[in-house]
């Protein structure tokens, strides 16, 4: 039926077979004759990529070849190893190890700070206020050691007499001397029992007085796992405000980033001509970027006004904080390029709509050509009437949907509308990755509107 | 292969177990220089490590219990028992302990005692414990590691563990040759192949492909090759260590008129600064080229800057800021470099010296190289201690030369105060095999050097500056091509099989220091595709070199410098 030498194999519809002699043709005859075999739409649309590509690069890569022999190979590398996968090195976790000797010292140190605790609990519920019914109730709770036994103070290990007299533990009930007896104040004492009703940031208040009226007397070795318990407690509830402010700057930081990228890739955007973003999104992005940096600017401030010695670890990190607070802003937002001006942007976008339009008539125009070409040569349907049949028909194209109504009840008309009012609230939101995808999808429904419309024409034609 | 990234992954995973959070670094004054070898503090910064403090320091008890731990110390002695007392009194909230080497278990046991708040939460070993200068470079960093020509001890084992951290940082269970004749050599490699055989556990890694041979060690002795840390330096980073000393990374500008302060030290990475990493072997003519063409673009840029009519311009300008203030500092710091360089190269004539040392070290010519150099030594322009290295190698040279002048250029020296007693101290150190190998007497029976020589001959020079091929570079090549090397570098395991492939991974180990000279040829040879590592108990320049002399050769008697009696001691000078 053909002349083969004018069938172009690659220009032949893999779904119906028929020769369509040039790309944009093939293309749109897809489009209109197949859109439904999605699927095979994309993996053609693959084929045909990768052929344009061999294609494209069969005179580059022969010219690149003649080029390699002439290209010299750089001595100057930054690394020898430069294209190698590095795994990282050897590890030997003793991790295990450690555990084991150490949780079971610390499961009798647990045991025996329990029994303390409960003892020191004790001890201060129903506390009398009469010092001899005082010693009553800590000996009816405790049971202490008898002097008598006890000739030597156990930790300095001087004899005792008239003036230095045995004195017991009110938690263990061991003896000691005066000199060797610690004492815990009563406040501190029911702190480490409810840890939750302490509240006092104050950590600098020594807790260890020396024999005050109201206090417990207890020997080194009780009071050693008491301080110990606290100060795990201490460091678990507590949060200081450094670490407050810490947590701000880096929630700060982590929410800016993607910000930071979006405003990056706006402003290419507007530079290239595209109208997916407005000049004032670009502003409002700016200026929320820029309202952070003075946010976190004033929180790294404030951090170095915290209270501290002079020369200390703390006054040291405040520094240190700052600083790095400085370079995250100097590196990340003060480097930010410059909103571009609204004439800029104009004259941009005309040019690139125009290159467009160009391109577009020049396309016409070659297709066109190629139709004529073809027409002449071989008589063969007028493929123009094609370009007329609507997705609705491909299960039957005899015929022709005749009326497309160009009104507000359109299902396509509305929800072009719709997505405008997505995209709408999505900019007043500032949630740019949406209004990207939005538009892309209001240029599609556009594009089919516009095909439709083509298609009206056509018919009425 | 990459000595830095492998630090580099080591740092960054301990930061990643500790989790986010403020952090502090708790490092030894070793652990300090291997970290800042590997990063700069603003990238620590970045990963939220915000206090550096040394152990071994004086240290107030000043609590911080938000802070998050991360311990990085060496294994030794001191630093457990250090870590013990922190760990009875915890200063911050939880500490994550890596040592950079293996830890007996009875240690552990000490630290897990002392644990009584329960705020260790890792306890590991990595094995981060040698400096990384260059991707495929490390020091051990003992200045001086002999005494009377033999190991001192500690130096001997910081050797051992720094060899076996980079065959752990880098998988490696190595075969290991060590150059015949030279005490410690054998020694170390002897104990290096012990600990390997002790540690089988850590170095069960998967054997290579069949046939091909594992990875070689190659342990060398600086004895053996005198020469080239006393030759003039012309590639970039070498250069600058000969002329100005590098010392972990880091250049003291201090004494240089007219530096501005922020460049009083300057810190060369190949890591941070791009510049540096692409002229790191570049040679003096080609670098001073570049930094001309990069002083002109800066230049240009610089007037861009000034005038900024438009917008466009000051866009351009705003977009270019970050690399444009970077490139200001970068050009700022080379340019001191190389006017320093070029300034001492000038004043020391040490073009003119080069020119004869090459000449001297590669070419029989006795008579005329000692009519020049008895002109130079006693000439005020050249520096005395450029006098001292000329008459080292001529000495060295021609120690066995029947016209030998070596005392009466030490005289001269001596009237210039020179430090005179370094020549028989040089001439205690270099090996026997140096003696008659390094220079061209070769016998005539070794054919293949015979021909490699006349080959060499006919080529002709291509640079008067850079003749001299180190003796690393030959051997190299030597082992690649396959040809065989049992009779001067024997295994230490002599069931060893040997393959009969050569290697295509070598790690060579210089007892006494290896140079930069040497790093430029494992550099070449890498470019080629081979894979070498090359590591020295440190990196030596002239100077250094000739303290690591004075140390190895201390106590040790004189055998071969009888004649030189008049000159052996320091205080004659």
């Amino acid at each position: 039926m053909f002349d083969e030498s004018e069938i172009k194999e690659g220009f032949i519809c893999p779904i119906c077979k028929s020769d369509e002699k040039n790309i944009e043709v093939l293309l749109k005859h897809f489009d209109e004759q197949h859109s439904e075999e999605k699927d095979l739409i994309t993996t053609f649309r693959d084929v045909f990529k990768i052929a344009k590509k061999k294609i494209l690069n069969f005179d580059e890569k022969t010219f690149e070849n003649t080029l390699k022999i002439s290209k010299p190979t750089n001595p100057f590398q930054e690394y020898d190893f430069i294209d190698e996968v590095q795994e990282i090195g050897l590890f030997t976790n003793h991790f295990e190890y450690f555990k084991a000797i150490r949780d079971p010292r610390i499961e009798r140190y647990a045991t025996e700070t329990n029994k303390l605790i409960i003892r020191l609990n004790k001890l201060l519920t129903n506390r009398p206020n009469d010092p001899q019914q005082i010693k009553q109730h800590e000996q009816n709770l405790v049971p202490w050691i008898d002097g008598k036994l006890v000739k030597l103070c156990p930790s300095c290990a001087k004899s005792f007499f008239l003036t230095r007299r045995q004195h017991h533990c009110r938690l263990c009930g061991s003896i000691m001397c005066n000199d060797c007896s610690q004492f815990l104040s009563i406040d501190e004492s029911k702190s480490i029992i409810s840890p939750s009703n302490e509240s006092k940031q104050d950590d600098s208040v020594d807790i260890i007085l020396k024999q005050p009226e109201d206090s417990i007397r207890m020997c080194e070795h009780c009071l050693h796992l008491l301080i110990t318990r606290k100060e795990m407690q201490d460091s678990k509830l507590s949060k200081p405000i450094i670490t407050k402010i810490y947590e701000q700057i880096e929630t700060l930081k982590k929410e800016i980033m993607p910000h930071i990228t979006m405003y990056e890739k706006m402003i290419d955007s507007l530079y290239k001509g595209d109208s997916v973003y407005t000049l004032a999104d670009a502003g409002v992005l700016r200026g929320k970027i820029g309202s952070t940096a003075e946010t976190l600017d004033d929180l790294s401030k404030k951090v170095l006004t915290l209270k501290c010695m002079k020369g200390s670890r703390q006054e040291a990190i405040q520094k240190s904080l700052r600083m790095a607070a400085i370079k995250f802003i100097k590196e990340n937002m003060l480097t930010l390029p410059q909103i571009p001006v609204e004439e800029e942007i104009k004259k941009i976008q005309q040019k690139r709509i125009m290159e467009l339009n160009q391109k577009i008539e020049r396309d016409r125009r070659l297709a066109q050509e190629a139709f004529e070409k073809y027409d002449l040569s071989e008589n063969y349907p007028a493929t123009s009437s094609k370009t007329g049949s609507s997705i609705k028909m491909v299960d039957n194209w005899s015929g022709f949907q005749q009326n497309i109504q160009v009104n507000a009840n359109d299902p396509l008309v509305e929800q072009m509308n719709i997505i405008k009012g997505y995209i709408k609230q999505a900019r007043e939101a500032l949630r740019f990755e949406e209004i990207e995808t939005l538009e892309a999808n209001l240029k599609e429904l556009q594009h089919e509107y516009w095909l439709r419309a083509q298609q009206k024409e056509n018919s009425e034609n | 292969m990459n000595l830095i990234k492998a630090v580099q992954m080591y740092i960054d995973k301990m930061i990643e177990e500790a989790g986010v959070g403020m952090k502090i670094l708790l490092m030894d004054r070793e652990t300090t220089s291997i970290i800042s070898m590997a990063f700069s503090q603003t990238e620590m910064l970045q990963k939220e490590v915000y206090l550096f403090e040394r152990i071994d320091s004086g240290r107030s008890n000043e609590r911080l219990k938000y802070l998050k731990c991360i311990v990085f110390i060496r294994p030794t002695r001191e630093n457990i028992l250090r870590l013990s007392n922190e760990l009875k009194s915890p200063k911050y909230g939880s500490y994550f302990i890596y040592f950079s080497n293996i830890i007996p278990r009875t240690d552990i046991k000490a630290l897990a005692e002392c644990d009584e708040s329960e705020s260790v939460r890792e306890v590991k070993e990595v094995y981060a414990d040698f400096l990384s200068i260059n991707a495929n470079l490390f020091s051990i960093n003992i200045p001086t590691c002999l005494h009377a020509l033999n190991w001192q001890s500690d130096a001997l084992d910081r050797s051992v563990s720094g060899i076996i951290g980079v065959l752990l940082s880098l998988k490696i269970r190595p075969t290991i040759r060590y150059k015949i004749g030279s005490q410690v050599a054998q020694t170390l490699a002897k104990r290096v192949f012990d600990t390997i055989n002790k540690e089988s556990s850590l170095f069960s890694f998967r054997p290579p492909e069949n046939g091909i041979p594992p990875p070689l060690l190659l342990i060398l002795d600086r004895c053996d090759d005198p020469i080239t840390p006393l030759l003039t330096q012309w590639t970039y980073q070498a250069m600058v260590h000969q002329l100005l000393t590098i010392k972990n990374n880091r250049v003291d500008l201090s004494n240089v008129a007219g530096v501005p302060s922020e460049l009083k030290e300057v810190v060369l990475s190949a890591e941070q600064d791009d510049f540096y990493a692409k002229n790191l072997f570049s040679n003096y003519g080609e670098i001073a080229t570049t930094i001309r063409d990069l002083i002109e673009s800066f230049q240009k840029r610089a007037k861009e800057q000034k005038k900024i009519e438009t917008i466009a311009d000051m866009k351009n300008f705003v977009e270019t800021y970050p690399q444009f203030k970077k490139m200001s500092g970068t050009v700022n710091k080379h340019l001191v470099l190389i006017s320093e360089l070029s300034m001492k190269i000038g004043k020391r004539s040490l073009l003119e010296l080069s020119e004869l040392e090459q000449d001297m070290v590669c070419k029989p010519d006795h008579s005329a190289q000692l009519q020049k150099i008895k002109k130079l030594v006693s000439e005020e322009r050249i520096n005395v201690e450029d006098a001292l290295r000329l008459i080292l190698m001529y000495s060295m040279r021609y120690e066995r030369h029947a016209n030998c002048g070596t005392v009466g250029l030490l005289n001269s020296l001596k009237e210039r105060n020179g430090r005179t007693h370094l020549v028989p101290k040089m001439l205690e150190y270099i090996s026997q095999s140096a003696r008659s190998e390094l220079f061209n007497t070769v016998k005539i029976t070794d054919a293949v050097k015979l021909t490699r020589n006349l080959i060499k001959g006919l080529k002709g020079i291509e640079n008067v500056y850079t003749q001299h091929v180190c003796v690393l570079k030959e051997l190299l090549e030597e082992i690649f091509k396959g040809r065989p090397i049992d009779q001067q570098y024997p295994f230490i395991n002599s069931s060893e099989v040997p393959y009969r492939r050569p290697p295509t991974e070598i790690i060579v180990f210089i007892v006494g220091g290896a140079t930069y000279e040497e790093a430029l040829a494992v550099h070449q040879l890498n470019q080629l595709g081979y894979r070498v590592i090359l590591g020295g108990t440190t990196i030596h320049n002239s100077e250094t070199f000739l303290e690591e002399v004075i140390a190895a050769t201390n106590g040790a008697p004189f055998k071969h410098s009888r004649s030189l009696q008049a000159f052996h001691n320091a205080s004659n000078a």
